[in-house]
């Protein structure tokens, strides 16, 4: 009878044990699935469309003239553009972050694990590139090839990698002197497949706790990109222009900002509870 | 005059978010009245020949004083000029000066008005207001470089007396001669320093103040310049304009008492700011000579120069929607460039379509758009160019759905004010929303903008001869009804055939502190300091002593 008492436990089981007991990041991942959710099927459930201007519905209250969460200045159904503005948000945040995660695990790994000069070179440009003010290298983009959607997913990864970079080049480097490393090499490995098969995988555990760390930073970006008009254009909508816009009106219509800052703030905190769940979770150490 | 109330992308924002949450008011030299002034943009240029936004006469009109000027209620009185005289055939203005000084104690005399119209006109200065002073004879061809500037007609019999000699009647030229072109520029200022005359260091006017300190996206600072001619009437010794990108921001520091005066306000607000506990002694509306419109360019797109694709692009737009809905703030439907209430003008110019209810016009648009070639499959398409301020950033997404509404797919590109301007004088955009201001009180001001001679300022190219033979007799007409026929019939026949689609004409909307005395709401929408004073303050004595 001692067979399944000692069926192996992995350390990735380990950390999901772990995770499931994080109460916080528990409840993060089913606000958060249920807020992915609204955002893919949402819209096509209400009965407004985000951008049908409702002549006689100029800045309706909750509940009045069918609009359940009221309308803007120009009538429009703000449940259908939270909906759209909160699947904008989500989408410029993944996408932009898998692009930083790309660029920023690809670089790190290279630097660090080949180290010398090319490290040098590599991890100098990252410098360079830090230093430059990111809201100017965004607003430079947009100004030289004009606003596009797109663009703005890539302008954003492209500013994020590099935090990316410098934590994936100390656990490269960190890695590469451990034995296993070392038996990989002496078994006649090329540097890219030491690369991809095991300092990649490795790195996993501190990539996985940053990107759930960068996707709010990311909508946080978006929504000032936006705020200066330089983000979504009208009538398509994101989470940061609806919180602008209500600002504006506050006074006069104070549901266009309490609604949208609402599900950004819950969409936030659900993105770092989880990222401090997984954290704790991963890295035990930290505890 | 362009109007540029511009929201700033980037910079304007970052330096506002900076200076709204700063506390209280700017400092003030003890024992001095200081006037905080919400300009709501900082001056392209301080150049008079070279300005042209409403927000930099403003300050130039504080800083200058032309042959003539206006008055609290901007009607024209006498400036530098004390009295002028007009030739029977209407050609010959003869304007006699004060004796004056330049703020530096110069003596201004006659010679200064003529190098100062010489100057506006040189083709070197490149003045987007040249056009303004075609009205002088050899003005056009001098401009253009096909005549020397000695032929323009201006002169200085004595050394008192200015003469200009014009090309054709102009009942409105007095009005030009208050105008930022004919502000007296310092030629012995300008020449020794070139362009860097308008800094501060080197700075020299001749009106009620002069500058001393500027900074782009901080402040113009204007004080008190004891050389002008009636010093002893100006009341505030201290003028700070500060450029108040966002209106919403500054109704919050006029709220605070950190401005005294805010020259714009997002039209939906007004209502708000009149409630009793909000600030309903601040706003001041008043009917404004302006009109916003649609310019299009055919050279960007084809598909434009199509009479009949114009046309239903004009009758789409909801105007009553825009107007009574969305903005609130008085300002009327526009069918036509030149507003109500412009003097010498009979009105009545509008398209046929005007009278039409709105399903009837988006039918015809509908109709009008496939007897051009497009619809359902095959849907018009372009960018409008729009001003990225308060009140367009409300209006445009409802042209745009208007637009759709009719099976046109228009994308919205927002520019900062003075860029968008830019663009539309280099014809760098599709469709553009453009506006205008009244520089004079006749419809001359609107109409000279389709002229085919205009150049930058005509939009959409607008050429059509029997518009310009029009604009011409009514020149060279000198009895007033005749004169206005002939621009009313001018106009409508650029209505109909939609060179631009008027949306809407404006109202001027100040927030004004009720400290402030002596400010006048009026249809020009001129408030120079020099009439204003504070409560508990000895008002301005006299405004124009003989």
């Amino acid at each position: 009878m001692q067979s399944a008492a000692l069926k192996g436990r992995s350390l990735w089981d380990d950390a999901r044990r772990r995770l499931l007991h994080n109460k916080a990041a528990v409840a993060s991942m089913a606000v958060l699935a249920v807020l992915v959710l609204l955002a893919v099927f949402g819209p096509a459930l209400v009965p407004y469309r985000f951008d049908a201007i409702n002549k006689n519905d100029v800045w309706a209250e909750p509940l009045q003239a069918g609009h359940l969460l009221g309308a803007d200045s120009l009538g429009r159904d703000l449940l259908a553009r939270l909906l759209m503005g909160l699947r904008v948000s989500l989408a410029v945040g993944v996408v932009a972050t898998f692009v930083s995660l790309v660029i920023g695990v690809l670089w790190g790994s290279v630097a660090g694990y080949l180290g010398g000069r090319v490290d040098e070179v590599m991890m100098r440009i990252v410098d360079v590139l830090y230093s430059l003010p990111f809201i100017f290298f965004v607003i430079l983009l947009m100004v030289t090839f004009g606003r596009n959607f797109i663009l703005m997913f890539v302008a954003i990864g492209a500013v994020e990698w590099l935090t990316m970079a410098r934590i994936v080049r100390g656990q490269t480097l960190s890695l590469k002197q451990r034995e296993f490393i070392e038996a990989a090499r002496a078994a006649g490995l090329q540097p890219r497949a030491i690369l991809l098969r095991h300092i990649v995988p490795n790195l996993l555990g501190p990539v996985v706790v940053y990107v759930t760390l960068t996707i709010p930073g990311v909508i946080l970006a978006e929504s000032f990109l936006s705020f200066l008009g330089l983000g979504v254009q009208e009538p398509m909508t994101s989470l940061g222009s609806l919180i602008s816009k209500g600002a504006q009106d506050m006074e006069l219509a104070p549901w266009l900002l309490v609604f949208p800052s609402l599900v950004m703030v819950v969409t936030l905190m659900a993105f770092n509870f989880i990222g401090d769940g997984l954290r704790d979770a991963i890295d035990p150490k930290d505890r | 005059m362009r109007k540029a109330l511009l929201t700033a992308v980037a910079f304007g924002v970052l330096g506002l978010a900076g200076c709204d949450e700063g506390g209280g008011r700017a400092p003030c030299p003890a024992g001095k009245l200081c006037f905080e002034y919400g300009n709501s943009v900082d001056p392209q240029s301080i150049d008079p020949p070279l300005s042209s936004l409403v927000q930099e006469d403003h300050i130039l009109g504080d800083l200058f004083t032309g042959l003539t000027q206006y008055d609290a209620k901007s009607i024209p009185v006498a400036g530098l000029a004390t009295r002028w005289e007009t030739s029977p055939d209407g050609l010959t203005w003869t304007f006699h000066l004060r004796h004056s000084k330049w703020s530096d104690g110069k003596d201004l005399t006659a010679e200064d008005f003529v190098y100062t119209a010489r100057r506006a006109m040189d083709p070197k200065t490149a003045s987007e207001y040249a056009n303004l002073l075609y009205v002088l004879k050899n003005g056009e061809a001098v401009n253009n470089g096909k005549a020397p500037l000695t032929a323009l007609g201006v002169e200085a019999p004595d050394p008192y007396t200015v003469r200009f000699q014009l090309a054709h009647p102009a009942p409105y030229f007095l009005y030009i001669t208050t105008h930022q072109i004919l502000y007296p520029t310092p030629e012995h200022v300008v020449e020794k320093w070139g362009n860097r005359w308008t800094e501060p260091q080197h700075w020299v006017s001749n009106g009620p103040y002069k500058m001393t300190y500027f900074k782009l996206g901080d402040r113009l600072q204007a004080v008190k310049n004891p050389y002008f001619y009636d010093a002893a009437s100006v009341c505030i010794d201290q003028i700070n304009y500060y450029p108040t990108t966002d209106s919403i921001s500054a109704e919050r520091r006029v709220k605070r008492g950190e401005l005294d005066f805010n020259d714009d306000i997002q039209s939906n607000r007004i209502a708000f700011l009149r409630r009793p506990n909000q600030m309903p002694a601040h706003v001041r509306t008043n009917t404004w000579l302006g009109t916003t419109y649609l310019a299009f360019n055919g050279k960007r797109v084809p598909a434009l120069r199509d009479v009949r694709v114009r046309q239903a692009l004009a009758m789409a737009i909801d105007r009553d929607f825009i107007t009574q809905k969305l903005m609130r703030g008085g300002q009327a439907d526009a069918w036509t460039m030149v507003p109500p209430g412009t003097a010498n003008y009979p009105g009545g110019a509008a398209p046929h379509w005007a009278t039409w209810p709105l399903a009837r016009r988006q039918a015809e648009a509908r109709r009008l758009l496939a007897a051009a070639g497009y619809g359902p499959g095959h849907p018009l398409k372009f960018a409008i160019t729009m001003r990225n301020s308060n009140d367009p950033l409300l209006i445009y997404p409802a042209i745009q759905a208007d637009l759709k509404d009719v099976g046109v797919q228009a994308t919205l590109e927002p520019e900062e004010g003075q860029i968008a301007y830019a663009d539309y004088r280099a014809r760098n955009f599709e469709v553009a929303d453009a506006a205008w201001i009244a520089d004079y009180n006749d419809p001359m001001t609107f109409l000279t903008l389709l002229r085919s001679t205009t150049g930058q300022q005509n939009y959409s190219d607008y050429a059509n001869p029997a518009y310009d033979a029009l604009l011409g007799k009514a020149d060279r007409e000198t009895d007033i009804a005749k004169r206005g026929e002939y621009l009313r019939q001018a106009e409508h026949i650029a209505m109909e055939d939609a060179t631009v689609a008027p949306i809407y004409h404006y109202v001027s909307k100040n927030l004004v502190s009720p400290r402030l005395t002596g400010w006048v709401p009026n249809i020009a929408d001129w408030h120079r300091t020099r009439y204003v004073c504070m409560a508990g303050h000895k008002a301005p004595a006299d405004i124009n002593p003989p």
